[in-house]
């Protein structure tokens, strides 16, 4: 792989990485969801999660955050294993990572305020006055002060998922997941939302982003893991996936996303089942 | 054939008191019966089996035998063989109970199964413990989600409030009848009695209707 030969310095490489995989493996069934897939992320960095679909990317968070049991291999998380067999290690690994779902998944009986200050009040134990001051600070940085007290039914799929953001930021996690976050979107809708995503990671903030946004990937991802049939086939950065991807299940699938970067690849012939 | 209507208006006081005892059987029923219900739904839904399988037990036998027996069955055989003794209204209030705290534990336990496994991994995603998701989100949205079948059984459960009348319970149906059988005035006092009901019944009927086109789930 290129990313040997010249190796790349990595954000804070070095220091003990904030979120690990270590070989883990995931099985549903006869699929093979991931298969010793092993990846860091340091903090900081903005690392994409891109490749087919059910390649394995979303499996991948859902590990993360403790919402899916491992057949073998670890997650480590600021250092300590991540178990979701383990109710309060979940719960603790949780709580310091936000996670943003293709659906938004917002509280549907709840105004947006509320779906904001509820992991505050109930998790944190804050009080109303400060939950609520707190919960409209990032209601102002996502851009929806004026819909605190809408519901969101009442608000557009950009909108609901800006909400979505701004609940999780709220808990002042040290890291945060994205699980397609546009994928779900009406187009005019994206770009609000990669754009509340830019400024974040602009902020420092650490972030893995499940995405077919390959734009986004390649302009604010610091590194780019590429997933296919739950493996990880190639990794680096951006500039490198992109523009010289040295796996040929790599070029295709970028190829057959359009993607052709600045590379003379010869067009993908659809090798597909 | 005559009419004589003033059995009615001599009585009508009486009626008032039955009516009034059908109202408060309903209303004191349905409030401990929600709770009852939840607690219900909430065993069977344990993920321990001695639990969950007494829990499907009662709410299977309660739903599946006619309330009259029971009824009946609480007032004759669990003195006799149990050595419980209860006031006929604490055994009707027991037995209805019983019944409707069945049929709404099937209810809740629908609208909680209903509510997408998303919901949970948004609550678990910030933090939060099973039991403030089930209190906090789904909860409240299953809630509002069954209150069309909630009303439903209501209104059935104020009619059956009739048969609590086989233990002499003074509710609407047994004042009629006794009234029946003191004046002889079989058609006056059953058209009264009909005339009674529906009054009661009708609004509700309505009310439910209004509840099922304003809560339908609209995702």
């Amino acid at each position: 792989m290129s990313a040997q030969e010249t190796p790349v310095k990595r954000i804070n490489h070095g220091e003990s990485p904030i979120l690990s995989f270590e070989n883990v493996s995931k099985r549903y069934g006869t699929l093979q969801a991931l298969d010793q897939v092993t990846l860091t992320v340091n903090r900081g960095e903005v690392v994409c999660l891109i490749g087919p679909s059910g390649s394995g990317k979303s499996t991948a968070l859902r590990c993360a955050n403790a919402l899916e049991t491992l057949d073998s291999g670890r997650v480590l998380f600021e250092g300590k294993e991540v178990r979701a067999d383990d109710n309060r290690n979940a719960r603790q690994v949780r709580r310091r990572m936000g996670m943003v779902f293709q659906n938004f998944e917002l509280f549907p009986h709840l105004t947006v305020l509320k779906n904001v200050t509820i992991g505050l009040t109930t998790v944190l134990k804050l009080d109303e006055a400060a939950a609520d001051k707190r919960a409209l600070t990032l209601l102002a940085k996502v851009g929806l002060s004026d819909k605190a007290s809408a519901h969101a039914a009442n608000l557009s799929g950009g909108q609901q998922q800006r909400v979505a953001i701004a609940r999780a930021l709220a808990m002042e996690p040290a890291l945060m997941l994205f699980d397609e976050p546009t994928s779900a979107l009406d187009p005019e809708t994206i770009g609000e939302v990669l754009s509340v995503m830019k400024a974040l990671a602009d902020e420092g903030m650490t972030m893995v982003v499940v995405t077919h946004e390959m734009d986004f990937a390649r302009r604010v991802g610091n590194w780019v893991v590429v997933f296919d049939k739950g493996r990880v086939i190639e990794q680096g950065p951006p500039r490198q996936i992109f523009e010289a991807a040295t796996v040929p299940r790599t070029r295709e699938f970028l190829n057959h996303l359009g993607w052709h970067g600045e590379s003379k690849i010869e067009p993908a012939r659809e090798p597909k089942q | 054939m005559t009419f004589d209507w003033s059995v009615i208006w001599t009585n009508l006081p009486r009626f008032a008191e039955g009516a009034w005892m059908t109202v408060w059987l309903a209303v004191v029923t349905m409030a401990l019966a929600i709770p009852g219900g939840l607690i219900l739904a909430f065993l069977r839904m344990s993920p321990f089996k001695v639990v969950s399988f007494a829990a499907a037990t009662f709410v299977e036998f309660f739903r599946a035998t006619p309330l009259i027996l029971q009824i009946y069955w609480a007032y004759y055989v669990l003195p006799a063989y149990f050595d419980m003794q209860f006031s006929q209204l604490t055994t009707a209030i027991l037995g209805l109970t019983c019944n409707i705290s069945s049929f709404n534990s099937e209810t809740f336990r629908a609208g909680i199964l209903s509510i997408r496994k998303g919901q949970w991994n948004a609550g678990k995603a910030i933090g939060m413990s099973d039991v403030q998701i089930m209190w906090h989100i789904v909860l409240p949205q299953a809630v509002m989600r069954v209150l069309p079948a909630l009303a439903t059984t209501w209104v059935s459960l104020f009619k059956d409030t009739s048969l609590v009348s086989i233990i002499s319970v003074s509710d609407l149906s047994y004042v009629s009848l006794k009234i029946r059988s003191e004046t002889y005035r079989i058609l006056e006092v059953l058209t009264a009695m009909a005339v009674i009901y529906w009054l009661m019944g009708y609004p509700q009927a309505k009310i439910v209707d209004w509840i099922h086109r304003h809560y339908k789930v609209v995702e």
